[in-house]
């Protein structure tokens, strides 16, 4: 899966209404296939360190698009377990050291595909091998990091919750066994990075950040805690902020004052579906944004209008039209 | 709300948030680099070496793995020389290289560190190194780890905040500078070392950043559980209401000055009725058609519903908020009026 940029640019169509526009489902899906084709070029190992990620970003955008089986499973399974390492960890691809993201892009590459079972007759106990990577990295303060160096902030801890739940190793989905991660120290150091404005940083004082709000409110929910530390009144400030997020062009930005992103169209939109307040934003002018942010021609989805198309920007532009119920797309959960 | 569960056959995976990918450096004459490449490969310095190709997992086409040759042979000679734990001055020479090719090939960084340690490597002169690095490659994410490990280690932030203060002149919103400089306060207990005239500073240059809002929040209440106190303080409380106001003089609809003032208000429990003069001067009910911020209507509307018999008023300024202020959020003050128990317009 190439993350190379480009070739094509987001933009309407010539002679196209703003009305008219429309989800060019097929071209997504041609154009997701061709980037792993495009292995000559210096980009491609460039980004060698996001394979794993690069790959669950385009099969996600094709499951969203109804079109789960247009990478080859097999290979794609290949690929993940050449990633494993013998701690349980898995690298970004063959070769590199294991960290927690590509792990979790591992695990959630395993999920969609119903691989677990290969897994365990590939490794035995593979899961149990991988959640004791995650949960050695689980710190005192009940942050983690994301390798052995000691890195730490809210996206380890996200996707430590997010990879052991989908794992079914999360310890209320295994009461009578020895929990393998303390919980309520994870979830009190993301109460902790709670801000004056409503909303969540990568640490405690840092800024407040849409992507931060969303792992903040992912681990949350996924804790069950999210209704009791927010409540109605902190979920209406922190939606005011969100809404906050909102310009003009109907896109959204990530902080006050920042450019709008396609990509805001999930952090932002889930974030806001997972406090139930999604409809605060003009939907309708968010999905004309993102359409435009579309190359109609060759597929793909660019940050902004006029700018190169990327699988990055393409899933989670259509994960946000996903949110808010896009004709023909499926459904998304939001955390 | 319990525990999210994936029950259904088609389970939709939760996302997770990676980093977003910028496009790699690319280095702007191939040639150049591939003279500089075949170094390794002619070079008797690192004859005993044997360059260690990739294993890609099998002959399927997605582990199929193209580098280009001259990235490549650097490659070949880095898991060489990490699969013999070999940590010598070559090695630094070549991480430097692959960086300098690749700045986002996180494992380059970790290999390159444990070596300056293994060598008891002279860190000042890594700062050095690292200062021009981070000026090519402003938003890569490691640089700035490698920098935090780097200068706790030194156990000194000499000439640090500077650093800083010279990066912000190209990003003045880096996230990732702005977390090392809270970093840095922390660790090297810089509170009061000009922190807070810092913030002044940039925010004078640019009264909408809001990071520079969010250091200020930081510097100001950041030790409120050691016992210093922030905006719980009177006289904190009124300097800090009173800077909010003159920026917002400055630049009325601005987010961030408003944010923080309400944040002030929020933490401090006082009530808003003390700000309603200032906040009529951008927004009153007597004049619906020179309101200056919607942030300011905003205000006046949670300063209305505190007091008695206000809310009906306070309807009147959401009414206002949604039908020609800010109708993009129209939903949100119908909530707002549907709180305050008033039927919507």
């Amino acid at each position: 899966m190439s993350l190379a940029a480009g070739p094509g640019r987001g933009r309407v169509a010539d002679g196209q209404l703003p009305d008219d526009l429309k989800l060019v489902v097929d071209k997504h899906v041609a154009y997701i296939k061709s980037l792993d084709t495009r292995r000559d070029e210096l980009e491609y190992h460039l980004t060698e360190h996001l394979r794993v990620s690069g790959i669950y970003w385009g099969l996600t955008a094709l499951h969203l698009l109804g079109q789960p089986d247009a990478l080859p499973r097999a290979g794609v399974l290949d690929f993940v377990f050449s990633c494993l390492h013998e701690n349980g960890g898995f690298g970004a691809a063959p070769g590199h050291d294991p960290h927690m993201l590509y792990t979790v892009s591992a695990v959630q590459i395993l999920a969609m595909l119903n691989g677990f079972e290969e897994l365990e007759t590939k490794v035995p106990d593979g899961k149990m091998k991988i959640a004791k990577f995650i949960s050695k990295l689980q710190q005192p303060d009940g942050t983690f990091a994301g390798d052995e160096w000691g890195e730490t902030d809210t996206r380890f801890l996200y996707g430590a919750f997010n990879a052991l739940s989908l794992l079914g190793l999360m310890p209320y989905q295994r009461p009578n066994d020895a929990p393998l991660i303390d919980v309520s120290a994870g979830t009190a150091h993301v109460k902790a990075c709670q801000n004056f404005d409503g909303g969540f940083g990568l640490s405690p004082g840092a800024e407040s950040h849409s992507g931060q709000v969303f792992t903040c409110l992912g681990i949350l929910a996924i804790a069950g805690e999210l209704d009791s530390h927010l409540g109605e009144e902190g979920k209406d400030r922190l939606g005011a902020w969100l809404s906050e997020r909102q310009l003009e062009s109907g896109g959204l930005n990530g902080r006050p004052e920042k450019l709008v992103d396609a990509c805001y169209s999930w952090w932002v939109g889930s974030s806001m579906t997972m406090i139930n307040r999604l409809h605060w934003l003009d939907q309708p002018r968010l999905t004309k944004f993102i359409l435009e942010c579309q190359d109609p021609d060759e597929g793909g989805i660019a940050d902004r209008p006029g700018d190169m198309v990327d699988v990055f920007h393409t899933v989670f532009g259509i994960a946000g039209l996903s949110l808010m119920g896009y004709d023909g797309l499926l459904e998304v959960d939001p955390a | 709300m319990p525990p999210l569960h994936h029950t259904s056959n088609f389970t939709f995976i939760p996302t997770i948030l990676s980093p977003h990918p910028k496009i790699p450096f690319q280095p702007s004459d191939k040639k150049e680099i591939q003279q500089a490449m075949s170094k390794y490969f002619e070079d008797p310095a690192w004859a005993d070496i044997t360059p260690l190709p990739l294993e890609d997992g099998g002959p399927n086409a997605l582990a199929q793995i193209a580098y280009s040759a001259e990235y490549d042979e650097l490659m070949q000679y880095l898991r060489a020389v990490m699969a013999a734990n070999e940590y010598s001055p070559r090695v630094l020479a070549l991480t430097e290289d692959l960086i300098e090719l690749n700045p986002a090939h996180y494992t380059v960084w970790l290999y390159r560190f444990q070596c300056l340690v293994a060598l008891q490597s002279d860190l000042q002169r890594e700062l050095a190194w690292l200062n021009e690095t981070a000026l090519v490659h402003l938003k890569n994410y490691q640089i700035w780890h490698h920098r935090n490990l780097i200068v706790d280690r030194l156990g000194s932030s000499e000439g640090e905040a500077r650093f800083v203060e010279r990066m912000f002149e190209r990003d003045a919103k880096n996230y990732h500078v702005w977390s090392y400089r809270q970093w840095l306060v922390t660790r090297f207990d810089l509170w009061e070392q000009g922190e807070l005239e810092f913030t002044e500073r940039m925010i004078e240059s640019d009264v909408r950043n809001n990071s520079a809002w969010n250091h200020r929040w930081f510097i100001v209440n950041g030790r409120e559980e050691q016992g210093v106190p922030g905006v719980s303080d009177p006289a904190i409380r009124a300097r800090e209401i009173q800077f909010a106001q003159e920026a917002i003089g400055k630049a009325p609809h601005n987010e961030s000055p408003w944010n923080y003032m309400r944040g002030i208000a929020r933490k401090s429990g006082m009530a808003l009725g003390h700000l309603r003069e200032f906040v009529e001067q951008y927004a009153s009910l007597a004049q619906p058609d020179k309101v200056r911020s919607s942030y300011a209507l905003d205000f006046l509307v949670d300063i209305l519903a505190e007091e008695k018999g206000g809310k009906e008023q306070a309807g009147e300024a959401l009414d206002l908020l949604a039908s020609k202020y800010d109708p993009i959020r129209k939903n949100y003050w119908e909530h707002k009026k549907d709180n305050l128990g008033l039927a919507a317009a």
